[in-house]
């Protein structure tokens, strides 16, 4: 646990004293967040059933939150680690190659947590109200902070499987078309039938349905349960992958 | 000869009893890459407690290759090692609390300073709080890096990253050190610098190998070494018991326009010759009088109408030592595969 500790605050720093690597990352959201408001909000005016009262920026807002913490940065920093030759350090000193992995995803959860606020505090300006208030609002960075560290279990899988600085960048190229693929501009019944099936079955859904109830519906606990389980689902999954990796890393 | 295993393709054999006693030892150790790539063939060695033991050999030799699997980094294909007295494959976390290494690519963090970087090796090594704080404090001062302690490492020279890495090799006071070609493209004062550190770290009673193609530095600062090409290990002993076989002396005869040849063939049956060795554009000959067999050779040369270009005589070096066992130099004078050996 100790090494743990030792190697997130490590990669917490990194982010800290690298706000390039970050600050890229919250241009996507926040630029679509405004865009999307600008382009539908007379299409979508709060009258909208689906809306129950709010502007268009609640119903986008779980998709940003979810695009601003689903990034590569980690996984880059892991293959640039890789290129510099520490990481041959880290593996030979008398730690699990474990604590590798989650060192890093430790610092996901410090980031996630941090843009995650950023970004609810954005939609909040641009009018977002949060139903379940200041409660909901912690549970909705936390659980978007989680979907970060459970999707940067693909970037360190990809870093580690690739060795390829380039790969690694392009790997989140993914998230779109999983979030895309969604009920992200409209609800489900509002898609059609293929868009319907497709983003039905993508887990990526449920996430921004759990998201998006607590800032519209209130308090749904099925909904939150479902969200929590697709990012416990997730981390396992692609955490899992990344420690094999990295176990069997030059074996 | 301790080895009395059998080794097979692919085969890791544990090795901690038959090898046990030796600071490093290593059977028949192989390592085969993807597309049957041999880059360590076979290599045999023993280190004793307390020894600077050289890998000498040229870029791709197999140096690397045999260091990361000494360190636990790289299994072997085939054969056994160990280090410390511990298989390097069966016990490898144990071989990792009990090594220090710094390998040929610098491995530091550019985003942490020299004092975080060294904290944070102390607490990876289970050193902790204030015992970390004073540890990390003492190998600043140790490697002289006490005033760069708190820049950011990527602020540093090449020399500086050296010897950060060398003190982040040495938190845990290990009892074997692994040095990958610790000096490469440092200037020659950052090398003596490193040269010193070694010799320190020796002095305290760890055990150094390090690999180097730097004939120089494996000449003075190894007490034996081993000479690596192609994977095998062609030659090895203390570098006077190298250079002292070669022979007696070496006159070196640079041949004009490359008719190296006839250069050969008049030289050849000179009084006191042990061996010529033929190279590009020049001749090597071994010989037991150096100086007294320069008026002959001119002689030759002069009878044959063959134009030679310089002529010196000298006493055998490492690199004598390479051309000997390998046909070709290290220090790059010649091609591989350029060079042949003719016993006299």
């Amino acid at each position: 646990m100790t090494e743990v500790l030792l190697l997130g605050r490590r990669a917490t720093r990194e982010i800290i004293r690298y706000p390039e690597a970050t600050i890229p990352t919250l241009f996507i959201p926040l630029f679509f967040l405004v865009v999307n408001i600008g382009q539908v909000s007379k299409t979508f005016p709060s009258s909208t059933p689906f809306l129950k009262g709010q502007g268009y920026v609640a119903f986008q807002l779980p998709v940003s939150l979810m695009f601003a913490v689903a990034t590569a940065t980690s996984g880059l920093a892991l293959v640039t680690e890789i290129d510099l030759g520490y990481f041959d350090k880290l593996l030979v000193a008398p730690i699990r190659r474990s604590s590798i992995i989650f060192g890093r995803l430790t610092a996901d959860l410090a980031r996630g947590i941090a843009t995650s606020t950023l970004v609810l505090v954005v939609g909040i300006a641009l009018g977002a109200r949060i139903e379940t208030g200041i409660a909901g609002a912690i549970v909705i960075v936390l659980l978007s902070a989680l979907f970060g560290v459970a999707y940067a279990g693909f970037g360190l899988l990809v870093a580690l499987r690739t060795r390829n600085v380039q790969a690694t960048q392009s790997s989140f190229l993914l998230f779109f078309p999983l979030l895309f693929l969604t009920p992200n501009f409209v609800p489900f019944d509002r898609l059609s039938p293929l868009m319907e099936t497709l983003a039905r079955i993508n887990p990526v859904s449920y996430v921004i349905v759990g998201l998006r109830s607590l800032v519209i519906d209130g308090w749904e606990l099925d909904k939150i349960v479902v969200a929590l389980l697709v990012i416990v689902a997730m981390g396992i999954v692609l955490t899992g992958l990344s420690l094999r990796v990295i176990a069997t890393y030059d074996r | 000869m301790l080895d009395t295993s059998e080794n097979l393709e692919g085969t890791h054999i544990p090795a901690t009893d038959q090898l046990a006693g030796a600071a490093i030892a290593a059977r028949s150790l192989r390592r085969t890459f993807k597309g049957g790539i041999e880059a360590v063939r076979d290599i045999d060695l023993t280190v004793s407690a307390g020894e600077v033991f050289g890998f000498l050999g040229p870029n791709g030799a197999g140096k690397t290759t045999t260091v990361r699997m000494l360190c636990t980094l790289l299994p072997p294909t085939a054969g056994s090692a160990t280090v410390a007295g511990l298989d390097v494959v069966a016990d490898a976390a144990e071989v990792r609390r009990r090594i220090g290494v710094a390998l040929q690519e610098i491995g530091l963090d550019p985003v942490q300073t020299g004092r975080e970087l060294l904290e944070l090796q102390c607490g990876l090594y289970g050193v902790t709080g204030q015992r970390a704080r004073a540890r990390t404090h003492e190998l600043l001062e140790l490697v002289g890096l006490t005033e760069a302690a708190d820049r950011r490492t990527k602020t540093y020279s090449g020399g500086m990253k050296r010897r950060l890495d060398l003190a982040s090799a040495l938190v845990h006071s290990p009892g074997v050190l692994f040095l990958d070609e610790p000096t490469n493209g440092l200037d020659p004062a950052s090398r003596l610098t490193i040269w010193d550190e070694v010799r320190r770290i020796n002095a305290g009673g760890a055990t150094v190998f390090l690999t180097t193609q730097y004939l120089e530095e494996a000449d003075k600062l190894c007490d034996r070494l081993a000479i690596i090409d192609d994977g095998r290990i062609v030659a090895e002993g203390t570098p006077e018991q190298l250079k002292a076989e070669m022979g007696h002396d070496v006159v070196s005869v640079s041949v004009e326009g490359g008719n190296v040849a006839a250069t050969e063939a008049a030289l050849a049956g000179l009084p006191g010759l042990e061996r010529v060795v033929a190279e590009a554009d020049a001749l090597a000959l071994y010989v037991q009088d150096g100086a007294g067999s320069v008026a002959e050779i001119v002689r030759r040369l002069e009878r044959d109408q063959i134009r030679a270009g310089a002529i010196s005589v000298a006493r055998p070096t490492l690199d004598d030592v390479f051309l000997k066992a390998t046909g070709r130099r290290l220090e790059g004078q010649q091609q591989p595969g350029q060079a042949t050996e003719v016993k006299s």
